[in-house]
């Protein structure tokens, strides 16, 4: 890979600082990046998709990793947490789903090195992305070559002008638990919602997953949960090789149970939207009683809605069945 | 705020050798360990992350050393596969580490080329966990390809260092009749302890 | 000394099973110790003063002019040169096109990437479809289809007459890349002068003499080619390619040492291939199971190369047929050899066919292959291999037998299991090529050398074996040298044929010195050779006398007793049958494939190392399993990019995807030793296949069998 700079601050401050250049406000011109696993920058590093000319290594600033309290229960991930530590932390409750979603990310190895803020913004696994010579429109081309060529592994949902899918697993499961997400710049530090934070290739910049700007550094996830200890979740990934790959779909749910009956619901899929995509109809219709015949049928009820607007390419109409499925089958868990 | 310019002056330590080494900023863990300190034993597969084969032990966990930059690797303790025997008879272990010579005994090997990061890979559940079951051996090796084996002997040499550093008997594997750990037509276990 | 005593043609033949000391008994690789260190040296590892790292650049697209501004690239710091490698235009996808030189290879890895390349296209084809198309460019000058070649037996007519049922479908398999854990690649030690050595990773060390001479203008005499240990090769590996043909002219030009190992990225453009098939079958079959009629029509994809197909009917007997093949040329890299070439796409057709003819009459699976395999000498060994993998599978306690498993979730199931099989047939004998020197000091040494390869399967522990059993010695008293031209000739590992053609010359060698120690200890002691025999270490004299093996050395002349061994034809044969069944299990939800369980048999005469064999055969079913449900070369065919060129969306199965695996040597038949590298890479695909619809009622007709693919499957037979 191309040489760089690299600068490995200290503090938050000091990051922030070495990142606010006039030229890093913007993604078309900027020239430094935040690193911190560099389990996907290096690889796209290596094959030329990324040529940045300094490195912000944060890795070792104090305190942005690690796990602490929040309010009411939730909990404050710091954006270098390694993917290693989050999946043993939980094998019950509200934040099941985060421990079996890092559970599936990549080989050991990269959950040994990779972070969670990493896991959230790293680049599309899309076939035609990757390739550099593919100018695609992810990469400021003007075409997105997997609608018409190759999509096996692309969008059917929110999809267009690009058909990436989001290759994050933590994003699903944080925003199945209503996560915030925090950010600073050189200017400060600001939260919003996670589902906020991801976008879609016709909210805005269609080279970016994200509203994070090149100057600015995450420092932590906290879910927001209203009693997380009335909630129960659990995470399903479906890989073609098991083990080790991408999700073709995932599936992160999370159920409030109070008194018997699920009163609160959150639905986020992985692997068959350019985002995390939240499936707010059908969170809606899984509220009611856990008798199991009743539940199975409001399971069905949701999988259809959540996969209404499903618009397959020519060749992943098969995640339409199978994300159906994954979700009827994480009910099934969670309620069992 | 330390800012540094290449090429960046490191220490660490491999193999429990203090190192210095002076690289560009860009140059990964692995072409340290290849290329400059002639650490060959850490295969270069992919280069990429998805094969393994570079798989060292930083801390005592698995890291990929074609993903980490050298410079990351800075005050950490790096271990590769030319420092697995050494470290075991520091320990007061005699012959190869039982990975090593578990792998030996139950030939999980053919060409050979992955397979100091599969006993790496392994080192390092054993070091967390020193009774993992089926399941968790697996979930150990997936970051490691192999194409010639087919991976059976492999695990069954991870379950045989598991069994004797717990002096249980070994589960005999599917295919023997009797157990191949104490067969006498094999060579012993003492011979091919010294490489 | 030099000995070359009468040949005793009695004693040239394998001891009886119960004399054998290491041969036929899991024997542990005498180069274990240096693997599992690290220290085994492969050619990406050999490190020399002042050597050079190179690498290439690569053609994006399938054929164009090409133009290079090679000023960037030389601007690189480290870089030394850089090199156009390729004529004006480019022929195939991934070409290389131009190899840049540095101090290190990541400076190499720069200025490759700095080498500005102006492409401009020319017309191409990368699929079938394109290449026959009315106005398709020509990617081979003398046409597109290449040669034809028809096969034909009885009354195919008469044979649709008596079937009862037919079938008529479509299988493809798509192209498979061998995936050597070490790239293809050599190191050139070469520093000016006359003379140089090379260490190649390649599966025949003396291919490093076949080319490299001539590149370097050295004699051949002068070049010392060196395979210690090299990472897999799976007949890929066979010439030096375009790779050792670079590096020696760089060598040459600079007067230095060079690293040419291939980035794994051109590893998958430029390294070979198993040509893709697609075939389309008419056949039809009567009530009793016996397959009256098939017509076959079967386009070999090996890109630049013919491909390769054993042709059909694969194995099975069938009176009527008509089978054709014809290679169809696209403008990807040419294929190559890979375990057993041709044969896992026949079989793949060959037993899906059979599996939908049985359903189709209502037949058990075993009994429609039983119909189809005479009673006579040669099938009635697959009938028993057959018979046996059934019982190790479980196929009697099997509830499906003659019609697919349910495929709908209902009443809580969500998974359901199925059994397929399939039959080989591969020769694995050998042929006179090794030319083996053993050599005894008067210290005890023994030293058996020859220039072989071992890929990892064991050669070199085989030399080992071979040479100790014939003096009753423990494996490890006898130095196995091998893998470098300095040694007699061996032969290139391909075919299975190293074993068959190794082995004998290894004992033919050992047997000779025997005869020659014998005479020593006979001159000594006033006894005649004839009385006289090795065993357990020593020459028996009898009278209760022995001689130790050191005093028996000892009687040597000071320069040592050498023997020369040749091929034997009477120590080896030819010819293994095969059969395996795999039972998987098909999640409803997702599709998922999980092989359960595989079982194979073979036969091989004598298995000289049981262990070695074992994995052998278990490393071929597992490539059968990642060759069946994952790995698919993809090209895009309208931009004519390559879009998966490395193993994240290439995928080799993992740790995760390995059955159960039951291996059973089939009984010793009286034969000598035959190889057994390629032939248990056939059946698998066809029994996972297979395994699918039985459990399922999904037959996924294109390779790999994907999830995805089953998913649409049960989603159109759940609503027919």
């Amino acid at each position: 890979m191309k040489d760089f700079e690299y600068i490995q601050p200290e503090t938050v401050e000091a990051a922030t600082a070495a990142l606010a250049t006039k030229e890093n406000a913007d993604w078309a011109t900027a020239k430094a990046r935040v690193f911190g696993g560099g389990q996907d920058l290096l690889g796209e590093m290596k094959t030329g998709l990324e040529e940045p000319s300094a490195l912000v290594n944060v890795k070792w600033i104090q305190g942005l990793g690690g796990v602490t309290q929040a309010d009411g229960g939730n909990l404050k991930f710091g954006a270098t947490t390694k993917l290693r530590a989050l999946e043993g932390l939980f094998s019950s409750g509200a934040f099941q789903v985060l421990s079996e979603a890092a559970k599936t990310i990549g080989s050991p190895q990269i959950r040994t090195q990779a972070t969670l803020a990493g896991n959230l913004c790293q680049r599309p696994r899309c076939l035609y992305y990757r390739r550099p010579e593919a100018k695609c429109l992810k990469k400021g081309g003007d075409e997105c070559f997997a609608y018409g060529g190759y999509n096996k592994f692309n969008a059917i949902l929110g999809g267009g002008p690009s058909y990436i899918v989001h290759p994050s697993d933590m994003g699903p499961a944080l925003m199945a638990l209503d996560a915030q997400i925090e950010i600073s710049d050189s200017k400060g530090t600001t939260e919003m919602a996670l589902d906020d934070f991801f976008t879609l290739p016709s909210d805005g910049d269609v080279t970016r997953e994200n509203v994070l700007r090149p100057d600015q550094v995450v420092i932590s996830l906290r879910t927001g949960l209203d009693t997380p200890s009335e909630w129960r979740s659990t995470y399903l990934k479906f890989q073609e090789r098991d083990g080790f790959d991408f999700a073709l779909s995932a599936v992160a749910l999370s159920l409030r149970v109070q008194n018997g009956a699920i009163t609160d619901a959150r639905i986020v899929l992985g692997g068959v939207a350019p985002r995390p995509w939240r499936c707010r109809e059908a969170e809606q219709l899984l509220l009611g009683s856990m008798e199991a015949a009743s539940l199975a049928k409001r399971g069905a009820a949701a999988a259809d809605a959540a996969l209404l607007g499903a618009e397959p390419l020519e060749h992943n109409a098969y995640k339409v069945p199978l994300t159906k499925g994954l979700l009827q089958r994480a009910l099934r868990q969670l309620t069992a | 705020m330390l800012a540094m310019s290449t090429p960046i002056s490191l220490e660490l330590s491999i193999n429990d050798d203090r190192v210095r080494a002076s690289v560009p900023a860009h140059w990964t863990l692995l072409e340290l360990l290849r290329y400059e300190l002639g650490l060959t034993g850490t295969k270069q597969g992919c280069d990429k992350g998805d094969c393994g084969a570079c798989t060292v032990l930083i801390d005592g966990k698995p890291q990929l050393s074609c993903l980490i930059l050298a410079a990351n690797a800075e005050g950490k303790k790096v271990q590769t596969i030319e420092g697995l025997q050494p470290a075991h008879r520091k320990a007061g272990g005699v012959g190869l580490d039982p990975v090593q010579d578990a792998f030996d005994r139950c030939g999980a090997l053919q060409c050979g080329f992955c397979q100091s990061g599969m006993m790496l890979s392994a080192r390092a559940l054993l070091n967390e966990n020193p009774t993992p079951d089926r399941t968790e051996i697996r979930q150990a090796l997936s970051g490691n390809l192999c194409r010639c084996t087919g991976y059976t002997q492999i695990v069954q040499a991870v379950e045989l260092a598991i069994a004797e550093s717990t002096g249980a008997e070994p589960e005999s594997p599917s295919w023997s009749d009797g157990n191949p750990w104490k067969s006498t037509t094999s060579l012993s276990g003492k011979n091919g302890g010294d490489a | 000394m030099s000995t070359t005593p009468q040949q005793n043609a009695d004693e040239l033949a394998w001891p009886a099973p119960e004399k054998r000391r290491s041969i036929g008994k899991d024997t542990r690789r005498i180069d274990g110790p240096a693997k599992v260190t690290g220290m085994a040296r492969y050619s990406h590892d050999v490190r020399l003063p002042g050597m050079v790292y190179a690498r290439f650049v690569t053609c994006a697209l399938p054929a164009a002019a090409i133009e290079l501004d090679l000023t960037a690239a030389l601007a690189v710091p480290g870089v030394v040169e850089v090199v156009r490698v390729v004529g004006d235009s480019t022929l195939y996808l991934g070409q290389p096109i131009a190899a840049v030189t540095a101090e290190t290879p990541e400076a190499a890895a720069e200025g490759a990437r700095a080498v500005a390349v102006t492409l401009t296209e020319l017309p191409w084809a990368v699929t079938a479809e394109q290449s026959l198309a009315p106005d398709a460019p020509k990617v081979n000058p003398r046409g597109n289809i290449g040669r034809e070649r028809t096969q034909e037996e009885g009354d195919i007519e008469a044979g649709f007459a008596a079937s009862d049922a037919i079938v008529e479908a479509t299988y493809t398999i798509p192209i498979q890349h061998h995936s050597c854990l070490e790239t293809h690649g050599m190191v050139v030690d070469y520093r000016g002068g006359d003379s140089a050595v090379i260490h190649g990773s390649v599966q025949g060390t003396f291919a490093l003499l076949d080319g490299p001479p001539d590149s370097l203008g050295l004699d051949a005499s002068m070049v010392e080619g060196d395979v210690q240990h090299m990472g897999g090769g799976f007949g890929s590996k066979f010439g030096i390619g375009i790779e050792g043909k670079i590096a020696c002219e760089i060598a040459k030009r600079l007067g230095r040492p060079v690293h040419l190992m291939m980035d794994r990225e051109t590893e998958f453009h430029a390294s070979g291939n198993r040509s893709g098939n697609s075939v389309t079958i008419k056949a039809g079959a009567s009530k009793d199971g016996v397959i009256q009629a098939l017509v076959a029509d079967s386009n070999k994809l090996g890109g630049l190369s013919g491909g390769s197909y054993a042709g059909l009917p694969y194995v099975y007997s069938v009176a009527n047929f008509s089978s054709t093949s014809r290679s169809v040329y696209t403008n990807t890299d040419g294929n190559r050899a890979f375990r057993a070439p041709g044969h896992p796409q026949a079989s793949f057709g060959m037993e899906s066919l059979i599996d939908e003819l049985a359903y189709a009459i209502g037949k058990d699976l075993v009994e429609m292959r039983l119909a189809n395999l005479p009673d006579d000498e040669q099938h009635s060994v697959w009938r028993r291999q057959l018979r046996r993998v059934a019982d190790e599978i479980g196929w009697n306690e099997h509830p499906y037998k003659s019609a697919p498993g349910p495929h709908k979730v209902e009443g809580g199931r969500e998974y359901v299991e199925g059994i397929g099989f399939g039959i080989s047939v591969w020769g694995g004998g050998g042929y006179p090529s090794c030319e083996v020197e053993a050599r005894v000091d008067r210290e005890g040494s023994l030293i058996v050398s020859v220039g072989v390869q071992d890929l990892g399967t064991g050669s070199r522990t085989l030399v080992a074996m071979v040479a100790a059993d014939e003096f009753g010695l423990e494996v490890h008293q006898v130095t196995a040298r091998i893998g470098n031209t300095r040694f007699g000739n061996g032969v290139m590992s391909g075919g299975s044929v190293t074993t068959a053609s190794l082995a004998p010359a290894v004992k033919d060698a050992s047997n000779k010195m025997r005869a020659a120690l014998i005479a020593l200890v006979a001159t000594n002691t006033g006894k005649d050779a004839s009385a006289l025999s090795f065993a357990d270490g020593g020459v028996i004299v009898g009278d209760g006398l022995r001689v130790s093996w050191r005093d028996a050395c000892a009687l040597c002349p000071a320069g040592g007793l050498t023997t020369h061994g040749v091929f034997q034809k009477a120590l080896q044969s030819s010819g293994v049958h095969g059969a395996q069944a795999a039972r998987v299990r098909i999640d409803l939800v997702t599709g998922e494939v999980k092989v359960l369980k595989m079982v194979a048999i073979h036969d091989m005469g004598i298995a000289l190392n049981p262990m070695a064999v074992r994995s052998q055969i278990q490393g071929a079913m597992v490539q059968a399993v990642s060759y069946a449900l994952f790995e698919e070369r993809l090209i895009d065919a309208d931009l004519g990019i390559a879009l998966n060129p490395n193993f994240e969306s290439y995928r080799l199965a993992n740790v995760h995807s390995i059955p159960e695996m039951t291996v059973i040597i089939d009984d010793e038949d009286g034969r000598g030793v035959i190889g057994i590298g390629e032939p248990p890479a056939i059946p698998g695909i066809g029994a996972i296949a297979g395994a699918i619809q039985n459990a399922c009622g999904v037959r996924v007709r294109d390779m790999p069998l994907s999830p995805t693919k089953i998913l649409i499957g049960l989603e159109e037979l759940r609503r027919s």
